[in-house]
């Protein structure tokens, strides 16, 4: 099972548990660039009112064993998260979210512009030269609303920042 | 005066803490308040999960920060201002006015 076969299925049974989610992170960043960047972790935010107990309850019917603050699962190299939501990039949250169907069901996940705003969220306060890497990757793999990710990036108090990176952003004109 | 709202002694004395020094570890912040370091431990732990504090390990030490990225920061921040003004002298004092300039090692005191 590949990482996003792994994220739709947890996805799709927390789901029927009354459980919504939200894939999030580096893992929606693999997804968009076709595994450009990997990582092991599936980080899966809850959309709603929903408690630690209801989802260690869903993921340990699942087979998944709880260690620390992620989940493992015996058949898979990947981890599983929960971080605290609802989702947000910075101080806003999260604009509509993307849609993948794959065989083992269906995965919410957030948008390519989104993805790059997350990435550059990291970026703009701790200077991760990775983050900043990847939020190109996905723009470059995905249409991405360059407008909005700047517009939101003066609404954080890092336009400057985003004026100098803007050109990693610029598509190359046919 | 915040413990009612955050269900947590533990909580609130971390937040003014960090709010007051800007960043912390778990045996300051409990050797400043006098109280159990297992306690501020776990509840920094769990500050961490819910994406209001990150860390970070300096040498042997795990230090605290606001997360930068919680969305509700400003407005936390702005609580814990108005918060700190109720706090007695005796309180505010020791987290305000500790040495924050560089001391060269050996200097003696």
């Amino acid at each position: 099972m590949t990482q996003a076969e792994l994220a739709a299925y947890v996805h799709s049974e927390l789901e029927k548990a009354g459980i919504d989610l939200v894939l999030s992170g580096g893992a929606a960043v693999s997804i968009y660039t076709a595994n450009k960047y990997q990582t092991r972790d599936v980080d899966l935010v809850a959309t709603g009112f929903t408690t630690h107990t209801q989802i260690k309850r869903a993921m340990l019917a699942l087979g998944f064993r709880k260690v620390g603050r992620h989940y493992e699962h015996p058949d898979s190299t990947w981890l599983v998260e929960f971080p605290s939501g609802p989702p947000h990039v910075g101080g806003e949250p999260i604009g509509p979210v993307e849609v993948i169907n794959f065989a083992t069901g269906k995965l919410h996940l957030i948008s390519p512009t989104d993805c790059v705003k997350d990435r550059l969220s990291a970026y703009y306060h701790w200077q991760d030269r990775q983050s900043l890497e990847q939020a190109r990757l996905v723009a470059e793999s995905r249409v991405v609303d360059i407008a909005e990710v700047g517009r939101w990036s003066r609404s954080e108090g890092f336009e400057e920042e985003f004026v100098k990176i803007a050109p990693l952003f610029e598509r190359p004109r046919r | 005066m915040l413990e009612p709202l955050l269900g947590s002694k533990s909580a609130e004395r971390i937040l003014i803490f960090l709010f007051a020094r800007e960043e912390g570890y778990a045996t300051e912040i409990a050797r400043l308040f006098r109280t159990d370091l297992y306690g501020v431990q776990k509840k920094l732990d769990g500050l961490e999960a819910g994406g209001i504090v990150v860390s970070k390990k300096v040498g042997r030490t795990r230090l605290y920060t606001f997360n930068p990225r919680y969305p509700l920061l400003p407005e936390l921040k702005a609580l814990l201002q108005k918060a700190i003004t109720f706090y007695p002298e005796k309180t505010t004092e020791p987290l305000l006015m500790n040495r924050r300039r560089p001391r060269r090692r050996g200097k003696p005191l």
